[in-house]
């Protein structure tokens, strides 16, 4: 497999990892749920790099999920208690987090191997460096099959607990009442979403992960009525984002993260342009049919 | 307190049920208790607690102290003979799901954790959906249906659930004239079945009209039984004249 | 004591100083009007965009004026970008479904990166001291030169004017929206103003926290000086004297560790404070609530035991 081709395959199924639980993120009002978690995790990562040595390992992807998780709870803590406004908990747990992190980082104590500008951008090309060869063939990036994993355990967690989730996010109440274990089923989607939130970090730094997790759901939001379609559209613009990032990055010789977030965002606009316009234009059409 | 127990045979009993929000009591020692078959409305003025004493009897919020039962036994074994109805600005009505998918969600609790919705899950959400008169609506996206229809929605939720005991919170608030009707209707339908109801009810003057049993809340029970006795001119009197003197337990503002 | 005060006789080190205290102080202040308006991680959004108005004011700069760091310029363009960022992600909630959270992260993700796709053109670009535009990312407080102090009280100065004239609107808005509204005090006027003061609380703290770690400077000041008053007068005050005291801590750390990035520094010394606010506040604290209710329940239980014997 090309280094290219092995670069863009990996852009595209971080992005259909990321993107698939951020429809119900999207949903439960918990996006910007996104950004603190990638920042949080960052502790997490330079611990687990200290234990495991290795970037995807699974030790350090599930000791920086669990930081992840960290906040997920402290924030539900802390709303609870009454005693701050609006969304002030998730601004006062994640800061906290992300600044251990670089402080780790910064000292470079150990032989870690991260710099302050992986940790904010990452760097694909890096995580496609190492490629798996089997039997003298060489079969892509390393890392690709680490995303690809993960890529299925969303999809499997999904198609599995469907039913679960769409309830559980839609009306919790009802849900409690009919007996399902709300909590623990949140705590797992969390979990999750942390792992996946993790694994991207190292493709696509802390900034991409909100850009790859909510920009494609919210996008697909725009225009459709029903979750299944929802979840369909998503996956859709999380590919052809991924592509178009990819490309302009490569051609531009821009930073391939960043310019995913900004063509990802640029997909929104053009999207959420051309429905403004769509329904702008229906009922002068209606009535001129009238 | 005038007080009728039915200690053997009731469907839903609290006993010294209080409530505090923060520091603030919501309510003190509720007792009450329902005997099957009827319509009971839970009434009393704004801040008097009465969502408040639906959500604590269903364990939604905690309680200070004191138990509910619901035929003889903890919520948690009974809850699939258990219905509720929301106030209807509880969920997102932005979500992206039809009025038919919303229904299908009732059936949920009895499918459990492992079968997915089929035939017959669908069955029972159209009848629900005719039902309440709202079946030609059905592949509508819920927000956008009217206050009366979403309404009905949840109704028809609740239904699939055939339960036998439904919870409802203030179902007629806000609702036009026709789904008032259809809720009304489907209520009695229910009640002819040896259904109970208990609603939160915000209009006093309706109460003698729809319900057969009454419970006068604030910040704690100032009278409960049939309506005939229970329902006096005294008895309102006293449940209404001390407004609530705490502040709006909300939040304090700076 | 003895090293400290011959540093505090350090020039440098006093005009870092100062410079850090002000910004502390207005950025806690503003932060708290950001906190009652309830939308904290719009704080967030904001100092990311930035990084594309100092990416992009940094190259007109270059081109027009010949060098790039031009304090002024670098801070006139984080706060345009940061009042388009607020205003893409209103426009997105009023014409759609989609709720703020998600407006914010979309607002994020394209501000942000178009930021970092500019930075990328500067560093590969034919510009020449590109180098200190980092410190925006992650702040170094010693990194205040004279230059910036002028600018930086300059906009300290615009901030609290600001304050002082619409110090009765803010004070009815966050009190009482409806109210607010019945008098006369629009939303749709008082709320562009009440973002703006997040836009300049988050623009002048940017160079001492930098713009990821920003957030915990517009949230967590007022977050624990709400804990201690009920007078807004009282939280504004309070809410800019512990962003002074964190920013002086984070300073003090970086001039003397030289290699710690400052705005970490501040952000834990915040995050202390914050702790104690909520466990320790008379009254309203943790503790002081546990106990309350512990007494609550043991009475209530003996009165029901009183009544059933």
């Amino acid at each position: 497999m090309s280094f290219l081709l092995g670069v863009a395959l990996l852009a595209v199924v971080t992005a259909l990892a990321c993107a698939i639980p951020g429809v119900y993120l999207l949903l439960r009002r918990d996006a910007m749920m996104t950004e603190a978690v990638s920042h949080a995790v960052l502790p997490g990562i330079v611990v687990g790099l200290l234990i495991a040595g290795d970037l995807d390992s699974p030790l350090l992807i599930l000791a920086a999920a669990l930081t992840g998780l960290l906040v997920v709870i402290g924030t539900e803590y802390l709303h609870n208690t009454g005693l701050l406004e609006g969304d002030a908990p998730l601004g006062l747990i994640f800061p906290a987090l992300f600044s251990i992190g670089i402080i780790l980082v910064s000292q470079r104590f150990s032989n870690v191997h991260l710099d302050e500008h992986v940790v904010l951008v990452g760097d694909l090309n890096l995580a496609a460096f190492i490629h798996l060869e089997l039997a003298g063939l060489s079969l892509g990036p390393r890392y690709l099959y680490v995303m690809l994993a993960i890529l299925l355990v969303n999809l499997a967690f999904i198609w599995r607990f469907y039913k679960e989730l769409e309830l559980t996010t839609f009306d919790p109440t009802l849900a409690e009442l009919l007996g399902f274990r709300v909590r623990p089923l949140h705590y797992a989607f969390m979990f999750l979403v942390s792992v996946t939130i993790t694994a991207a970090f190292y493709a696509a730094g802390s900034i991409l992960s909100v850009a790859l997790m909510i920009v494609p759901a919210a996008t697909a939001r725009l225009v459709t009525k029903r979750l299944v379609h929802l979840l369909a559209l998503t996956a859709v613009i999380a590919v052809l984002g991924a592509v178009a990032g990819f490309a302009a990055a490569y051609a531009l010789d821009a930073a391939t993260s960043g310019m995913m977030a900004f063509s990802f965002g640029l997909i929104f606009v053009l999207v959420f342009a051309g429905e403004r316009a769509w329904a702008a234009l229906r009922p002068r059409r209606a009535s001129r049919v009238g | 307190m005038i007080t009728t127990t039915l200690p053997c045979d009731a469907v839903c009993e609290a006993r010294c049920l209080s409530v505090a929000y923060r520091e603030a009591l919501v309510l003190k020692d509720v007792d009450f208790s329902v005997p099957p078959g009827v319509i009971m409305a839970i009434v009393g003025p704004n801040g008097a607690g009465k969502s408040t004493l639906m959500k604590a009897m269903l364990g939604l919020i905690p309680t200070t102290n004191g138990s509910v039962r619901f035929f003889g036994r903890p919520f948690q074994e009974v809850r699939s003979r258990i219905g509720y109805i929301p106030q209807h600005a509880s969920v997102d009505w932005d979500f992206p799901t039809t009025v038919f998918d919303a229904v299908l969600m009732g059936t949920y609790g009895s499918l459990g954790w492992f079968r997915r919705p089929g035939k017959h899950e669908r069955q029972l959400s159209w009848a629900a959906l005719e039902q309440t008169g709202m079946a030609h609506l059905a592949r509508r996206q819920i927000g956008e249906l009217s206050g009366g229809e979403r309404q009905r929605t949840f109704l028809a939720r609740a239904l699939v659930q055939d339960a036998d005991l439904y919870l409802m919170d203030e179902p007629l608030q806000g609702v036009d004239a026709l789904s008032k009707h259809a809720i009304l209707a489907v209520m009695r339908g229910l009640r002819q079945r040896g259904k109970t109801l208990v609603m939160v009810h915000h209009d006093p003057s309706t109460v003698r009209q729809l319900c057969d049993w009454v419970t006068l809340v604030n910040k704690g029970v100032v009278a409960t039984g049939p309506v005939e006795d229970t329902f006096s001119e005294s008895n309102v009197r006293r449940a209404y004249a001390h407004m609530p003197t705490e502040e709006w337990f909300g939040k304090a503002t700076a | 004591m003895e090293p400290l005060l011959e540093l505090l006789s350090d020039h440098t080190v006093r005009t870092v100083l100062t410079g850090s205290t002000i910004i502390g102080f207005v950025s806690g202040a503003l932060g708290a009007f950001a906190y009652l308006r309830r939308q904290s991680m719009m704080g967030d959004v904001v100092s990311h965009a930035a990084l594309l108005g100092i990416a992009a004011a940094f190259i007109v700069a270059s081109l027009t004026l010949g060098s790039g760091h031009h304090t002024l310029a670098l801070l006139l363009g984080a706060s345009l970008a940061g009042v388009l960022s607020i205003l893409f992600a209103n426009l997105v909630v009023r014409h759609s479904r989609i709720t703020m959270d998600g407006a914010m992260a979309v607002s994020l993700a394209l501000f942000f990166g178009g930021g970092l796709t500019l930075m990328r053109i500067i560093q590969t670009g034919p510009f020449t001291q590109r180098a200190g535009l980092d410190t925006y990312i992650f702040g170094r407080a010693a990194a205040i030169t004279r230059a910036d102090l002028q600018v930086i009280a300059v906009f300290a100065a615009v901030a609290l004017v600001f304050l002082v004239l619409n110090w009765k609107v803010f004070k009815l808005y966050s009190f009482d929206t409806v109210l607010s509204e019945l008098v006369g005090y629009r939303a749709r006027l008082v709320e562009p103003l009440l973002q703006a003061t997040i836009v300049l609380a988050v623009v002048i703290g940017l160079k001492v926290v930098g713009l990821i770690l920003m957030i915990a400077f517009v949230v967590a000041p007022a977050s624990a000086a709400r804990q201690w008053t009920r007078s807004l007068g009282a939280m504004v005050l309070l809410s800019g004297t512990f962003g002074a005291l964190a920013s002086i801590a984070g300073t003090l750390v970086s001039v003397l560790a030289g290699d710690v990035p400052t705005g970490p520094v501040i952000v834990l010394a915040l995050t202390a404070i914050v702790a104690v606010s909520l466990l320790f506040a008379p009254h309203r604290g943790l503790v002081a609530r546990a106990l309350r209710r512990r007494r609550q329940r043991s009475e209530l239980v003996r009165e029901a035991h009183a009544r059933g014997a």
